[in-house]
This record gives C-alpha cells, sequence and structure tokens, in this order.
C-alpha cells in the first residue's frame, strides 16, 4: 500500500506544486523518484514526529498541503497535542499517512503496534479519518481528499485487502445484504479475513474505510439486527454506536491488555482470533 | 528610562488584569518590548492583517497573550477597550489567544512548546515559495524544558532557516524547576547563530530582528518578569498569575510611573 501512496502523490504532484512531503525519516528510499523531481518540497526532517506536525501545519498555514508521515504509532499517539492543537485547533489541515498498523510491525512487538489511533483521532473536530483496506481505496481517498484544507488522516497497512469494491468518501459499502439478523460491520485490510469468514454464512456484511464521518445511512438499515464489529483496532465500534439504540458487540483486540507476542502479522491475528476460522466460529455461535 | 508607551502598555495591562481578574502580569511585562519591536519593525498592515507580503508574529508562549493584546491594539488592530473583555465567557480575547478569534494573531497557542514547530514550518513554506518574508517566535526560558523546542531549534538549524528568528525569553523562570545555564552556549551548539541583547531595549531587538543572517538566529532576550514594578520582580513567583486588587494596582501604576529603570 505504501508503494500505492507513493505512486498517487507521483500522480498528484505532476499538478500540484503545494504538496509537501515530510518524512520521519521512513519511505525515504521509496520516495526518492520524488525526491528526484521535486527536491523543494521533499523533507526527510528527522525522527522527531511532534516536531513533523508542528511544521507541518506551519507548512499548511501558507496554503501548502503536507503528507507527513511516518510509523503509526509515533505520529499519532506521541504527536496527539501537535495533531489537536497546531493542525486541529489552529486549523492548519494536512494529511497525515502512517504506515504499520495495527500489526504489520508483529516482530517487533508492542511498541510497534498500533490500535488507538482511529480511536483517538476521530475525536477531534472536524477531522477526516481513513482507513483504506487496499490500493484502490488509497488511491481514490487520497485524491478526493487531500487538498481539502481540512485535516485527513490515513491509516496504511502493508497487508491490504484485495477485493475491488466502488470507494467513495464517507460512503459504506454492503458486500452481503441477505437479510440476516446478524450483520457484520468491518474496516481496513482485516476485510480478507471477514469476507471470507461470513461467505457460507447467513450474514450480512457492511464495510467502512472511512471512519469518520461514519456512514449513519448505512448503519440506519441495518439498526433491526443484531450488528457485530469486527475489527483489528478500536475506533470503528465507537463510530458505529455513535448511532443511538443499536445492539452492537466489539470483536477484535483483546480486552485491556497489549498484544504482546512478536512473530508475524498472521500469528497475532490469530492469537487475537482474527484469523478466518476464528470468525467464523464465533459468527456461527452468534446464529444459533 | 523606559518611555512613556512603555509604560502606558503596562498600565493597560494591569488595569485589564484587574478587571478580568485574569493575566500573567510578570512574564507579561518580561516580553513587551521584543513584541512592540516586531510590529514596528517589520512588514504587516493593521488594516489588511492578511496582507500576502507580512511577516509573522507567534508567541509560543501564549500566557503572555495580553501583551501581546495591548501591544496590538497601539498598532491599530483593535480597540483597547474591547480587550477589558479579557478572559470573560463569550471575549474574544482569551488568557492564551485564538488565532480565529483575534484578528492579526497568527497562531493560536497556549501549550508550550508549539508555536515554535509552527514557525519552522512557516519559515520554510517562505523559504519554498522563495518569499523574502520573515517570522519572529518568542519562546520562554521556562518553555524551553520541552523537549520539542530543541527538536524544532535543529530541524531549522538544518534547513538554514535564515528567516527565522527566535527570541528566547531569558526572564529567569526555569530557575524553579528545570534549570537551563547558559542558554546561549546550548543554541550555539545546536548550530544556530546566537546574540544576547537587554530584552527590554526595544531598538536592540528591532535591529536584531532585520539583520540578515546566514542560518537560524537566536535572541537571547535577557528581560526581568514584572519589569517596571519593584513589587513583582521581587515577588513573581507569587505574582505569577495574580490580579492585582484596587490598592496594590495603585501601588504597582506608582512604581511605574516612579521607575528609573
Amino acid at each position: 500500500m505504501r508503494r500505492q501512496f507513493k505512486d498517487t502523490v507521483m500522480g498528484l504532484s505532476a499538478g500540484d506544486d503545494k504538496l509537501v512531503m515530510v518524512l520521519g525519516d521512513v519511505s525515504v528510499y521509496l520516495f526518492k523518484e520524488f525526491q528526484d523531481k521535486y527536491p523543494d518540497r521533499f523533507y526527510n526532517m528527522g525522527i522527531c514526529e511532534n516536531t513533523l506536525i508542528s511544521v507541518s501545519a506551519g507548512l499548511a498555514s501558507q496554503g501548502f498541503y503536507p503528507f507527513v508521515h511516518t510509523i503509526n504509532p509515533f505520529l499519532t499517539e506521541r504527536s496527539y497535542e501537535q495533531i489537536k492543537l497546531d493542525m486541529c485547533y489552529n486549523r492548519f489541515g494536512g494529511n497525515i499517512v502512517t504506515c504499520g498498523a495495527s500489526f504489520d510491525y508483529a516482530w517487533d512487538g508492542a511498541t510497534h503496534q498500533s490500535y488507538t489511533d482511529l480511536a483517538i483521532l476521530r475525536m477531534l473536530p472536524d477531522v477526516e479519518v481513513i482507513q483504506p483496506g487496499s490500493r484502490k481505496e488509497l488511491d481514490v481517498l487520497l485524491r478526493s481528499q487531500y487538498d481539502n484544507g481540512k485535516v485527513t488522516y490515513y491509516r496504511l497497512s502493508d497487508k491490504p485487502h484485495t477485493i475491488d469494491l466502488p470507494v467513495k468518501f464517507g460512503r459504506a459499502e454492503i458486500l452481503k445484504d441477505c437479510s440476516g439478523k446478524v450483520t457484520v460491520m468491518t474496516a481496513g485490510p482485516i476485510l480478507g479475513n471477514v469476507f471470507e469468514a461470513c461467505k457460507d454464512l447467513q450474514v450480512n456484511l457492511v464495510y467502512f474505510h472511512t471512519i469518520k464521518p461514519i456512514d449513519k445511512e448505512i448503519i440506519e438499515k441495518f439498526r433491526n439486527t443484531d450488528i457485530v464489529i469486527i475489527h483489528d483496532a478500536f475506533g470503528l465500534f465507537e463510530a458505529v454506536c455513535e448511532t443511538a439504540g443499536l445492539s452492537a458487540t466489539y470483536y477484535g483486540l483483546p480486552k485491556d491488555r497489549f498484544c504482546d507476542t512478536y512473530g508475524t502479522f498472521e500469528a497475532i491475528r490469530e492469537d487475537i482470533g482474527l484469523d478466518v476460522i476464528s470468525i467464523k466460529e464465533m459468527l456461527r455461535k452468534k446464529l444459533l | 528610562m523606559m518611555q512613556p508607551v512603555f509604560k502606558d502598555i503596562r498600565k493597560d495591562i494591569l488595569r485589564i488584569s484587574k478587571i478580568s481578574g485574569h493575566g500573567h502580569i510578570p512574564t507579561c511585562f518580561s516580553v513587551i518590548e521584543a513584541i512592540y519591536a516586531f510590529y514596528e519593525a517589520m512588514k504587516h498592515d493593521p488594516a489588511n492583517p492578511s496582507w500576502d507580503e507580512r511577516d509573522i508574529f507567534i508567541l509560543s508562549k501564549g500566557h503572555a497573550a495580553l501583551a501581546q493584546y495591548v501591544v496590538m491594539s497601539k498598532f491599530g488592530y483593535f480597540d483597547i477597550k474591547d480587550v477589558e473583555t479579557f478572559g470573560s465567557f463569550k471575549s474574544v480575547f482569551g488568557c492564551h489567544a485564538d488565532r480565529l478569534k483575534v484578528r492579526g494573531v497568527e497562531a493560536s497557542t497556549g501549550s508550550l512548546g508549539h508555536g515554535i514547530g509552527l514557525a519552522v514550518g512557516m519559515a520554510l513554506a517562505f523559504k519554498i515559495q522563495k518569499s523574502e518574508r520573515r517570522v519572529v517566535v518568542i519562546i520562554g526560558d521556562g518553555e524551553s524544558n520541552e523537549g520539542t523546542v530543541w527538536e524544532a531549534i535543529m530541524v531549522a538549524v538544518n534547513l538554514k532557516l535564515n528567516n527565522l528568528k527566535v527570541v528566547y525569553d531569558n526572564n529567569m523562570s526555569h530557575r524553579r524547576g528545570l534549570q537551563i545555564c547558559n542558554p546561549g552556549d546550548r543554541f550555539r551548539s545546536f548550530g544556530a547563530e546566537v546574540v544576547e541583547v537587554n530584552g527590554h531595549d526595544v531598538e536592540a531587538l528591532k535591529s536584531e530582528y532585520l539583520a540578515r543572517h546566514d542560518t537560524l538566529k537566536v535572541i537571547i532576550a535577557d528581560t526581568k518578569k514584572g519589569f517596571g514594578c519593584k513589587t513583582m520582580i521581587d515577588n513573581h513567583y507569587e505574582w505569577h498569575r495574580r490580579s492585582p486588587c484596587e490598592q496594590e494596582y495603585e501601588i504597582l501604576l506608582r512604581e511605574l510611573d516612579e521607575t528609573t529603570v
């Protein structure tokens, strides 16, 4: 997905000299083509995430469209106050693009995992929160939102799903409506596993790539079903539950503990029950 | 001797603080000349605050907002009478400035260690635009306990931002907590050009703002908290965020009138 990020940025920058890259010593080689072509608008600013955000806000204040990019937890959790004040409160919009979530860096342990980003960023006023699940979703949503003056958050993962869907900012997609009494709602790359698990089950399936603003219209359509939110992060469940009076439960991250194992990203998914078999089993029980 | 205009500004700050019950008076008094020097020396237009050739001023130590409001009113940005609503429920003049409410304020600050990073971004923007515009940001010595100040300094030096001037208000706030001894040496060791001036000498400050430099310049402004009022200089911890009662107000006004600094 990071390669798509670079390809889309290259495409956009050909016609827009207000686009500036601000990197935190991550994806530097990937953006070499941009650096060679636009040296005045490429800054590997170093490992100083708080300042990356503040500087990007300063650039935005003078009309630029910054893309500030590094590893997820360092940019979102460490720099939360900079995002809140320098970007949001000051209304100096920009594009915050992270990589690594939730478990792309599984082998690096809890310091490099990130699953609170969507939940904490959606609480900030007027922020757009996007979790593209595929390369296409990233491409479409980057193009449609990058220059609107708002703070837009893109959470990238290098483990995208490969399901081809129509993409429009703020709109969820119904992948399956079988009038089931259970509706599964999910977001981002985990759709790959969720889709597979739901295949032979009598459940409806709704997919979100935009966490904020959440598509309330589609949620309303399934109000009278048991909603199960399957997600490898916090944020989607809270966003769905903004619609009052739903019967909704969360399935995903373990309660109140770090995912402090190592290994592969698939191993962590299996450990916390987000592999296809575990999801299917959980839904089967739900349908009994 | 303190010029009448700076006595007037201090009197306005005291009066508004007395009326409102708000204000960090000692820290306001330490940066008055540094703020005034910007509006006197640099490019800006009170009639058109968004003039696209203006220089930028940012008060990173945002709790001195009252000083900025009063100085800006002297330059015609708004009526001082309006500033008397300072800190009240529907006032546009908060104890920390909101750029979307106060005309001419470039950045909303308050939490320390933020304004300097914004200033770096703005200075970089002007470099990309090949513009001659400049940025002046005032940071506090206490504020410089924040690691983000030093991150921003490193980035600014790395980018050779010679259109950025950081005024370090050396009013000895740091003494009570995490001390920063020899700040000039520290900034120099980070690669900045450093000058040390009397932070209450408006002419010296103006000349430093206008001077050309090759990379980031840090102006160590030696100042006194509560400058102009002996009571406050002697008891600035007690006065950190206190407002004067009527009797104290009269004493402080008298001290200002009689000051020999």
